[in-house]
């Protein structure tokens, strides 16, 4: 699928940016100076031993995680931590404003995080009504057709405890897509899956990055990475190890990257 | 015992009728203006306890503490007649009653909410996060909807426990069905007569209830996969 | 009422301290006592509930559902009024005040037993089985050790259920705590500060108890990971 080696694919500017973000939980640093570019209509694969820092990563770039450190520049607008301690009114300015960022940025999670007490067109209806603020009639419009788009047109009124963890994970699939996100963040998306159900969610993934959408996808399926992504990231303790095209990867410089590698692809 | 009477007999329980079940009315009122009270205050005191700030999670640290180790006789009876006496704050038993329960069941609710509400997985509220959705509207279109299927099972039990608890109201003169039943029991010198009498209205009020929170149990879990199909029997 | 006239005296506390004491050592013993019986109870209507006989099974439920449904306070009246009366059942203030604390906590402590008795695997009692023990031994060498540790914890919350249930026993002339409390302040007029004396004894007291069951149960659920 991949022919395409040039880092930037399409336009000059960056359109997403993050410039040195550090993250530690209490005396742990889960990242320690992550600068990464993103162009737009790229795929970016980050791979990398677990406890690396992967998915802190990913939650930094929307601020589900709040980088202690850094920047994350998206659009060429800047975004960066901002707690006062003592203006409490900004703070919730701010907090509404990280909300604009997020509902441009789609998420989904290795464990789905479906809402079980909606069923799948309430699950994607959520952000239609509340965030893009459509009718309940658009909104289901809308819900009906992002997951008619994943294959879920018989579903519609069911709750996710009726579905298998694929079709889960469709419903989440979809319901980051119905906002029409700009950049679409993939969290070891079939980890938490039966063997049999995985490559029906890569295809999902591989048909998505086919339309162009911008995307970072941390994952452990080595194959799927090296065939679909741009560029792939090698992490490794909070850093950022080694950044190159498939082929690049494939024949590391970094002696890390090349044990991490022959272990896996062992 | 006089022999022509018979063993059993409850005649004059039924031509009391009218006032037990008017006591039987009281002490249903009293414990669920109590509930309600102890669902706003333990909701409260659960936020807090879940709250950043060092200062207002002790405090509701203690407070839960507190009305979870005092009996409800020895508050009662503190707050009735020892703030009465002591600075002057002179309640209706009614309200020391209902104000006393409703203080000792939100320590308790309190803690079922905060179970409730840190039950409720991380991924759902950074779901919530990743649509753009604000903080409030995570809490209540996430969180709180769920937290509240958790917690029903025990705040049936708590309403359970309050409806039996209100026979100790009888002791600061609460007309409740308790202080009535006594009463009467010693008008009509027949104590085992109204006493079970009593005792069957409680049980009567007690499996309503019960049978209630099962069902709405059974109707909400019917669409979720986290609630465990666990009631109590 | 003369609020203004009553000056808070804690000197009385001082004076009155031994009474109070007492009381509370009376309350110890009839929650004791109590507390005795609910062990006898609860096990009884425990292992009648899980019998496959399905008549026992019914009349058990039924009773653990009973004795649960009915508040302590009627049951101490129903005993030692109703009871009394009726059958000619002649029982101290304090037998029928253990009676009623019993038959409650019976009810809960059915509930715990039959928790520890089910929390044990099937696969214990086949592996005793298998080894060559006999029903019996499986019971008491197998089943019954595993389950004391999933019971102990919430036998100790029973117990304060009680022991702040016991605190009313003094409404048929148990002379506890609060009986002291009560005719003391006839004397002296000084119930605010007897009452509030007598609600920290008792906070102090069932929280502890609360904190020493909280400790067991992590120390046992540590055990039991490791076993």
């Amino acid at each position: 699928m991949n022919d395409n080696t040039s880092t930037t694919s399409t336009g000059s500017t960056f359109f997403l940016q993050l410039k040195d973000v550090s993250k530690s939980f209490g005396t742990h640093k889960v990242l320690d100076g992550i600068t990464l570019d993103v162009a737009e209509g790229e795929v970016v694969a980050i791979i990398g031993p677990s406890g690396s820092g992967k998915s802190t990563l990913l939650r930094c770039i929307n601020f589900i995680a709040a980088p202690d450190t850094g920047a994350v520049i998206f659009e060429g607008h800047t975004w960066k931590t901002f707690h006062s301690k003592i203006n409490f009114l900004a703070n919730k300015r701010y907090q509404k404003k990280l909300t604009t960022l997020r509902s441009d940025i789609g998420m989904v999670f290795q464990n789905f995080n479906v809402f079980p007490h909606m069923t799948a067109a309430q699950n994607v209806m959520l952000g239609l009504t509340k965030v893009r603020k459509m009718s309940k009639a658009e909104a289901r419009k809308a819900a009906e057709s992002a997951l008619s788009q994943v294959g879920l047109s018989d579903k519609f009124d069911q709750y996710p405890e009726k579905l298998s963890g694929g079709q889960k994970q469709r419903v989440a699939i979809a319901r980051a897509l119905a906002l029409k996100p700009k950049v679409m963040l993939f969290d070891e998306a079939t980890s938490s899956l039966d063997p049999e159900l995985v490559s029906g969610i890569l295809e999902e993934i591989r048909r998505l990055a086919g339309t162009g959408m911008t995307m970072v996808i941390v994952t452990h399926e080595m194959n799927f990475a090296f065939q679909v992504a741009h560029r792939i990231v090698f992490m490794d303790q909070g850093k950022i190890v080694e950044i190159g095209t498939p082929e690049q990867i494939r024949n590391p410089i970094e002696a890390r990257t090349k044990a991490f590698l022959s272990a896996i692809l062992n | 015992m006089v022999s022509a009477e018979p063993f059993f007999d409850f005649t004059s329980v039924w031509s009391s009728m009218g006032i037990l079940l008017k006591g039987f009315g009281l002490a249903m009122f009293c414990a669920t203006a109590a509930i309600i009270i102890a669902i706003i205050l333990g909701l409260i005191v659960a936020l807090m306890r879940l709250s950043s700030v060092k200062a207002i999670k002790t405090f509701a640290f203690i407070y839960t503490q507190l009305f979870r180790g005092i009996p409800l006789y020895v508050l009662v009876i503190w707050v009735y007649f020892g703030l009465a006496i002591a600075v002057g704050i002179n309640m209706p038993a009614i309200m020391a009653g209902v104000v006393t329960l409703g203080l000792l069941n939100s320590g308790y609710l309190a803690e079922t909410f905060r179970s409730g509400i840190t039950a409720i997985d991380r991924g759902q509220v950074e779901a919530g996060m990743a649509l753009g959705l604000s903080k409030r509207e995570v809490t209540r279109t996430i969180v709180l909807p769920q937290a509240f299927r958790i917690i029903i099972p025990p705040l049936g039990n708590q309403y359970v426990d309050a409806i039996k608890d209100t026979a100790i109201l009888s002791i600061v003169g609460v007309p409740e069905l308790m202080r009535e039943t006594q009463q009467l029991a010693d008008l009509h010198y027949r104590p085992f007569e109204f006493y079970t009498f009593a005792g069957f209205l409680y049980l009567l009020a007690v499996l309503t209830v019960s049978r209630g929170i099962a069902i709405l149990e059974k109707k909400l879990s019917a669409h979720s996969a986290q609630t465990p199909v666990n009631t109590a029997s | 009422m003369k609020t203004n006239s009553y000056k808070i005296d804690w000197n009385v506390i001082d004076k009155y301290m031994p009474e109070l004491l007492k009381g509370l050592s009376i309350t110890l013993e009839i929650s004791a006592v109590g507390m005795a019986l609910a062990l006898i109870f609860g096990l009884m209507m425990a292992v009648g509930r899980l019998s496959t006989n399905k008549f026992v099974s019914r009349i058990s439920n039924a009773a653990v559902q009973l004795c649960r449904s009915i508040p302590l306070f009627v049951l101490l009246f129903w005993v030692y009024y109703g009871l009394s009366l009726k059958f000619n059942i002649l029982l101290t203030e304090f037998q029928a005040g253990a009676l009623a604390l019993g038959i409650t906590g019976g009810a809960y402590m059915a509930e715990v037993f039959r928790g520890g008795l089910l929390a044990v695997s099937v696969g214990q009692t086949e592996a005793g089985l298998a080894i060559g023990l006999n029903k019996g031994q499986v019971f008491r060498g197998v089943v019954l050790p595993q389950a004391l540790r999933v019971v102990i914890p919430p036998t100790v919350n029973v117990y304060v259920g009680l022991l702040k249930g016991a605190t009313i026993v003094s409404v048929i002339g148990v002379s506890d705590m609060i009986y002291v409390a009560q005719y003391v302040s006839l004397d002296t007029f000084t119930p605010f500060e007897l009452y509030t004396v007598a609600g920290l004894i008792f906070v102090c007291l069932t929280l502890s108890i609360s904190g020493f069951a909280y400790l067991l149960e992590r120390r046992l659920g540590r055990s039991r990971a490791h076993g």
